[in-house]
Parts: structure tokens; sequence; C-alpha cells
């Protein structure tokens, strides 16, 4: 299977046309103004779509099974207090007697009048996204009755899909968020392709030589240990025991970027760096993180007098080492399997609003390509503020002409320098389990 | 996720991602969040009290091949197209006033050359002055962020910025 920027950018924007459609047959249903959030071509491994996916929250999902064009499992999931208001004010509008909940009993349950309103609801939706890609690909997909599914894991959602992606798969997920405007209720939409039927796809829209799935594949398990090394690195200079809680390969348009960003004051350090690939890192962290690392960094004492939420020349420099550290680790890993050299520049510090901090990296790739690769990561600590996104985004062609020298069986090879000593828990608690380094050198 | 503006009571709010753009009337407010090096243009007819905001990520659109399709994304057709859209909605070409907002340069990167924001700020003008719209307020270029908020009523902009401590400034145009 191979793939280039153009049937990527094809299918980027039949489910973006997909969730366009999906918003607007929800607001003719419903009364209820919607819009189309961010959309996002995802490559994850099984084991991280089960991640993201399980945080806690109950959610019912209506799944219908694809065939035709597209052949796999398209999943309309909301959550369910969200689904069981929509459905409230569905049933009320048409309820014109006292059919149901007329006497002010909110629901709390899904009997089967709701549950085949909830049904109908995410089917019409469901449609939308599959009526939008069928018009970007000019053909017909066929699809099965819809299915309700209501649960808190993931196994629920994705476990009876057939060919789901397995735990080290890395699968091809397109992902939109719908949003009311009135009432901030998301829903997330998720599309499984077969890995055949959308190699069969790509064949059909690629217009260049295109990269081996492969090599994207390896490229992404490399990315995987960089990532896991960034954390380790952070928890040994910090002293805070942090984890990787969201790690993919996105592939979105630019504009994207910034709209993914917290609509609220950050602390960052920015690096530019060049080899093959060339790019941008990014390294973001909300400011009540960022103060905690100040503080784990810098001696008590030295940085207090300074005002506390400045990030005064201590605060500053703690953070800019920080990134500086990280960078290193991360591209370096990059760099040993391709067997080149990554430099990266020297840190730039920023605080400010989150978008702003992205957008003139965003820019300045936006001179010659509309959508990027990100790799996209986010690393907490247990019980500890310290949430940091990492974006690392390489200029497209560069990272072409990377992917296309990679020997896949140099990422095997390679050394792997982060330490993976707490595996066996996996799946069991979502999230820090991995790499628990007491350390005490700060 | 991002939230709208839901504040009860706060007249209609239209949020103008990246590389859209927004043609509107009375006393809706038009915002974009997080203005690094990106321009919000805000054009406005006073007579008709009809505007429109820009949030433009590019300068270069004529040069593009996607600029019909997402003509808001660059400086020059984000500005022809605001024109047209308001034109066509009843605003005088010739009362039509242009403020602009953003442009900044927060990373002095080898690649960025003379600064992203920059070229973004040369080009809208450049498009201005060609179209003969003067350029009556602007808060442009720096280094910090900015949110902006117009109000096609009044052509009032509001450009919010925060300094080094967090400190909210905010400037009226």
């Amino acid at each position: 299977m191979k793939l280039d920027v153009n049937a990527l950018g094809t299918f980027y924007r039949m489910a973006r046309e997909g969730a366009g459609l999906a918003a607007g047959r929800l607001t003719h249903m419903t009364d209820v103004e919607t819009r189309a959030g961010v959309t996002k071509l995802n490559f994850m491994r099984g084991r991280e779509i089960r991640r993201d996916f399980e945080d806690s929250t109950s959610k019912v999902g209506v799944r219908v099974e694809l065939t035709g064009a597209i052949e796999g499992y398209s999943v309309i999931v909301f959550e369910r207090e969200n689904a069981l208001r929509i459905v409230e004010s569905l049933l009320e509008e048409s309820a014109t007697d006292s059919d149901l909940s007329d006497e002010a009993g909110e629901l709390d349950e899904f009997n089967e009048m709701t549950r085949s309103a909830a049904t109908e609801v995410g089917n019409i939706m469901n449609n939308g996204f599959i009526d939008g890609w069928a018009d970007v690909l000019e053909t017909v997909i066929d699809v099965s009755t819809p299915e309700f599914v209501e649960g808190r894991s993931a196994d629920t959602f994705f476990d009876e899909v057939e060919k789901a992606p397995a735990g080290d798969d890395l699968a091809l997920l397109f992902q939109s968020q719908i949003e009311t405007v009135e009432t901030q209720v998301g829903f997330s939409h998720y599309l499984f392709p077969e890995r055949e039927s959308m190699a069969a796809l790509l064949d059909r829209l690629r217009t260049s030589g295109g990269i081996e799935y492969d090599k994207l594949d390896g490229f992404d398990r490399m990315a995987e240990r960089g990532a896991e090394e960034v954390a380790k690195t952070a928890t040994t200079l910090t002293g805070i025991d942090t984890s990787v809680e969201i790690r993919r390969l996105n592939f979105v348009s630019l504009e994207t970027i910034p709209e993914q960003v917290p609509d609220e004051r950050l602390v960052g350090v920015a690096f530019e760096f060049d080899g093959v690939p060339s790019g941008y890192l990014l390294f973001l962290f909300d400011e009540e993180s960022a103060n905690e690392i100040v503080d784990a960094m810098v001696p008590t004492g030295a940085g207090d007098t300074e005002e506390t939420d400045g990030f005064g020349q201590m605060g500053q420099s703690a953070i800019q080492e920080l990134g500086n550290i990280m960078a290193s680790g991360f591209l370096d890993g990059w760099a040993n399997v391709l067997d080149t050299t990554i430099d990266h520049s020297t840190p730039e510090f920023i605080h400010d609003i989150g978008a702003a901090a992205v957008d003139p990296v965003v820019i300045q790739l936006g001179e010659d390509q509309e959508f990027a690769f990100v790799f996209d990561t986010v690393i907490v600590a247990a019980g500890r503020e310290f949430d940091c996104e990492v974006y690392a985004i390489p200029d497209e062609s560069d990272l072409e002409r990377a992917l296309n020298d990679l020997d896949v069986d140099r990422i095997e090879e390679e050394p792997t320098t982060a330490e993976f000593q707490n595996v066996t828990g996996t799946g069991t608690d979502g999230g820090a389990g991995t790499g628990t380094d007491t350390d005490t050198d700060t | 996720m991002k939230t709208y503006g839901t504040e009860p009571g706060a007249p209609t709010s239209v949020q103008v991602g990246i590389s859209e753009l927004t043609v509107s009337d009375g006393d809706d407010t038009l915002k974009s969040y997080g203005l690094g090096s990106c321009v919000a243009i805000a054009l406005y007819d006073p007579e008709t009290e009809i505007g429109g905001l820009a949030h433009t990520m590019l300068p270069d659109g004529d040069e593009a091949e996607n600029s019909d399709r997402k003509p808001g994304k660059y400086a020059d057709t984000a500005i022809r197209a605001l024109l047209r859209r308001m034109v066509e909605r009843g605003a005088s070409y010739t009362t039509v006033e242009a403020k602009l907002a953003g442009g900044s340069d927060m990373f002095e990167f080898d690649s960025f050359g003379d600064g992203v924001g920059k070229r973004n700020i040369d080009a809208a003008k450049a498009e201005l002055e060609k179209l003969g719209v003067p350029l009556v307020a602007s808060d442009l270029g720096g280094d910090r962020g900015r949110t902006v908020e117009f109000t096609p009523e009044t052509g009032t902009l509001l450009v919010k910025s925060s300094d080094e401590n967090g400190d909210q400034g905010v400037t009226e145009l």
C-alpha cells in the first residue's frame, strides 16, 4: 500500500465534506445550530485508539458497516449524557401528547423509544458523512442497518468491528467533530476503513510515486520511541513522573493546526530543525504546568521573587533548557534511524495565546504546502500538573524524501534509549504505565 | 474543543477561523482568536454599517491554486472577496475603509527570512492601496499574539493582547 499527499488530501476533503453534511442534517433534524469542528486523518495504533477513546465517560454509538468503494465501519460516538439530551429534545417536539417524559422527569436510561431515536440521529449523521465521501469519490457506498452500542470501554465499540486495528497495527482513522453552537455538545465520528479497500482507493487517487505505508509505519514507530524519550527526559529533569498519554500521526490541512491548540495562554518552546527532514518542533505547556516545572527546576527562593506568572529570566531559561533537551532527544531518534543529521535551532521561548504560538510555523510551511503531517504527542504526569503538547511538523517534501530513504529494518536495529520497565499493566489503566524512574537528581 | 460565544444576553458573535472570512452588518461581532503572524483584515462601510472580517494566513493568493476555494486564506484575495461580498450586500465601494491587526513575528528562525508576519502585513497594505481602500487604523507587528473583535455597525476593531506578565491590554481601533 502506497500513499501520497494528493490522495490523502482527497481523503481529507472527503472527511470535511462528510462532516459538513452530517452537521447540516443534524441541524435540519433538531433545529439546533451546529457546525463541523476539526477534521483529522489520524494514523494511530490500535492500542492508542483505545487509550484515546477511554476517557472514563459513558458513551453511546451508532455503528454501520460499509461496502462498496469504501469497506469498513463508520461509527458516530456521543457522550451518553449528550445523546440523552438530544433525544429528549427531539422527542419533546414530536410527542404531541403525553407519550413520555412530560412530567419534567429527565431521562436517565435509554428505553426502547429513546434508543431508537438515538439510533436514528446517529444513522442520519453517519449517512451524512458517507454521502459526503461518495460525492467526493463520485462513487457508491452501501451502508448496513445501524447498530446501537452503549458502554464505557473501547472494547464495546471496536472489538466487534471485524478487522478493527489490533494493538500494534497502524490504522488510518478519520475523525471529525460536530459541535452544537449553543449547547456545546460534541460528537465524534470514526471511520475504520479496511486496509485492502483503502489501498485500492489510494492507488486510484495517487498522482505521484508515493510513500510506502510500511515506511510511514516504521517512521511512526520511531516517533513513538522519540515520544517515550521525551517523557523520560522530562521526568529526569523535573523530577515529575511523566508519561506519554496520547500519541498519533495526523494528516491535516495546515490551518487546522492552530485551531487544535487550546484557546488560552500557553508557555512554550519552539525550534526549527534542519536536515532531511526539516521542519518545526513545538513544546507547549499550560501556565500551571509551566509554573510547576519552574518550581521543580529552579532552586527554591531563586525564582520566587519574580512576578509569579511572568516567568522571569530564571523561569524562561529553565523551560528553554527543558525544551532543548527534549528536542534533542526527539530529533536524535529520528536522525539515528534515518542515518542522517538533523540540527535544531536554539530554543525560542513563547508565552502567549496558544494559536498565536503555532500560526507563524503554519504560515511558513503554508508557502509551499497545503497539508502537513503532524506528530502529535501529549505528555502528562499522574496526580500533578504537567501537560505538555508536542507538535513536530516536518516539511512535507523533505518528509517524503526521508521516508523514501528509510530502511525499515534499521528501526529494529537502532538501540532504543527509552527503557520500558513496567509494561505488564497495559490496557488496565488508561495512561501512566511505563517508565517509572524514581529519580533524585534535581 | 472550542467553545463559542454563549454568554447570556451577548449579541450574536461569529467566530472567524483561520483562512475564513465573514461579512455581516449591525451589532454582530466577528471574532478571530489567537492571531500570531496571521493578519486580521476588517473592512466596513460606515454609511451602510456593512462590514467583514478576514483571518488571513498568507500574502499571495494570486500565485496559489486554491485561492478560489479559500479566498480568506490570502491577504490579497481576502480583501477582494470581502469587498465583493459587502458590495453585493449593499455597501458602497467608495466609502469602504480598512483596519488591520496582527502580523507579529514571534520567532527569529532562519527559515523565516524577514519574518512571516511582515510579509502578510506588506501584502495586505499593498492590496488595499491598489484598490484605493483607505487604511484608517492598524495595530501591526511586534512579537505578541492578538485576539480581535470587530463590530460592523460602529466599525470598531477591538484588539486584545497580553504582555509577558499576562496583563491584558485592549486597544480600540
